[in-house]
């Protein structure tokens, strides 16, 4: 077997360029994700019936369905669903044209996400003993205040190793961005093999570039990871 | 435009023709599963080994499987593989079932995934058990499988349930080389239907792939609960210690308050 070297060098530094959405796709959707997420977390941790159990089957039905037919249900039903809105509103939009796939994508790995950081978050919630709260109230601080100030530094460092495994995760799962034709790191390896039929050697460099990637990110939690750890809790 | 309501008459409709299908999804599945568990096991004694390249080399496959997307993992095997084969032993397996290369992406990625999971339980039990084991005269290797295994696999359990769960999403990807499975199916019934029903079609599959992660997650815990031999011994102490607390108190003329009360 060989491989064309050349071409292989050449396209390297072509997905490079491909980060870019990659990562963008990553953290737009972790920041929308995690005020929604955190929400969440805290509905199911208050004895709200209805809403906590509507939080609980969303949690479900994401974790048990694959994320591949998240994206094909939502590219086929999110456009015509705002299409039908900009029409009934009256709106001279064309919605097939204007928006960027990005967008959907956005979307789409947001309600993904969405799911499995609350149950990171909630878990982290629970981790924190209800007497942090208490002392906080007691001091006359708001519930606001305690839960800015008190809890979630401390619930951070429980959360962080897993925030950290679902951003690796999401970066991989971005790569199915491509359903989607948004041209990220695998879209623009798959268009650069196609050429010359050159796919081997595209992919084994899109292999490269998300492995490069994900330690880049791993490292970074890495080092958050010690410089939060002053909040850790003591558990006497 | 006018758009077609959503139907959900034919979401009900499309399942009965789509279930014949699973089959194909789950022999990818459950082949992955035995073969992946397998290369698991081997990865995770490597990792355990005192050979230090050995160990290295598990390690650093783990870390490398860790850091791909399965979509390009599947491009690469599908693609790479019979090209490899081809040139190392000038042998054609293009025509090959696309299963088969979906299979052995799946191991691939799953033996490094529950390689971690296997590492970790054998290593939660404590090393007094194999201890004891051989100081009533077993072989270390029996010690290790009839002690330290069993239990071992209790500590695994939820784990690798979760691990089975998330082979069995990614082993949806299958169809994007163009394995018929469900999700394969189901687009060739979209295209039957020139682009018609697409919702409905992908509403049908992730229901059944709900059903399916809700139905292993049940029985795996029913596995748990049956195996937990240990644990609920634990478990029956520790109430009968706590009743006795209890009693102790209200001998005292203090009323007990158990924990969470």
């Amino acid at each position: 077997m060989d491989l064309d070297l050349d071409f292989m060098y050449e396209t390297f530094f072509k997905i490079l360029g491909g980060i870019s959405t990659t990562l963008e796709l990553t953290i737009l959707s972790l920041l929308l994700a995690a005020p929604i997420a955190f929400y969440m977390a805290v509905l199911r941790l208050n004895d709200a019936k209805i809403s906590s159990g509507a939080v609980r089957v969303y949690v479900s039905f994401v974790r048990g369905t694959p994320i591949i037919l998240q994206i094909l249900l939502l590219y086929s039903l999110l456009p015509s669903v705002l299409n039908t809105i900009v029409q009934t509103l009256g709106i001279n939009f064309n919605v097939f044209d204007a928006i960027d796939p990005f967008f959907y994508a956005v979307v789409v790995f947001s309600l993904n996400t969405i799911a499995l950081l609350s149950e990171v978050f909630r878990s982290a919630l629970i981790s924190i003993s209800k007497g942090q709260l208490e002392a906080g109230l007691s001091i006359g601080l708001t519930r606001f205040q305690v839960y800015i100030h008190v809890i979630i530094p401390q619930a951070m460092v429980v959360a962080l190793p897993n925030i950290c495994n679902i951003t690796v995760n999401l970066i991989k799962g971005t790569s199915l961005a491509f359903l989607m034709t948004v041209k990220d790191v695998l879209a623009i390896g798959k268009i650069a093999a196609s050429f010359g039929y050159n796919y081997i050697e595209a992919y084994i460099d899109v292999f490269f570039v998300y492995i490069i990637l994900c330690t880049i990110i791993q490292v970074l939690y890495t080092a958050a990871e010690s410089k939060i750890s002053t909040f850790r809790a003591m558990h006497v | 435009m006018n758009y077609r309501p959503f139907d959900p008459s034919f979401l009900l409709q499309s399942i009965p023709a789509l279930l014949p299908y699973l089959q194909i999804t789950l022999f990818v599945g459950i082949s992955s599963i035995v073969f992946g568990s397998i290369f698991g096991i081997l990865l995770a004694k490597a990792k355990l080994s005192s050979i230090g390249p050995l160990r290295w080399l598990a390690q650093g496959y783990t870390y490398v499987m860790r850091c791909t997307p399965s979509i390009v993992l599947l491009f690469i095997v599908f693609y790479g593989l019979p090209k490899l084969v081809d040139g190392l032993f000038n042998y054609q397996i293009d025509d090959w079932d696309r299963s088969v290369f979906a299979i052995i992406t799946l191991v691939l990625l799953f033996g490094a995934y529950v390689s971690e999971v296997f590492r970790s339980a054998y290593l939660a039990v404590p090393r007094g058990q194999y201890e004891a084991a051989v100081s009533i005269g077993l072989t270390p290797l029996q010690a290790v499988i009839q002690v330290v295994i069993p239990q071992a696999m209790i500590i695994a359990l939820p784990n690798f349930g979760n691990s089975v769960i998330n082979l069995l999403k990614e082993g949806a990807l299958a169809y994007t080389i163009g394995l018929i499975d469900l999700i394969g199916k189901g687009n060739l019934i979209i295209s039957q239907n020139f682009g018609a029903y697409a919702i409905e079609i992908y509403l049908a599959c992730m229901f059944i792939y709900w059903v399916m992660a809700l139905l292993i997650e049940k029985v795996f815990f029913i596995i748990e609960k049956r195996l937990d031999k240990g644990q609920t011994l634990k478990t029956v102490q520790t109430v009968k210690q706590d009743k006795k607390r209890a009693r102790l108190f209200l001998i005292k003329g203090v009323k007990f308050h158990g924990p969470g009360s």
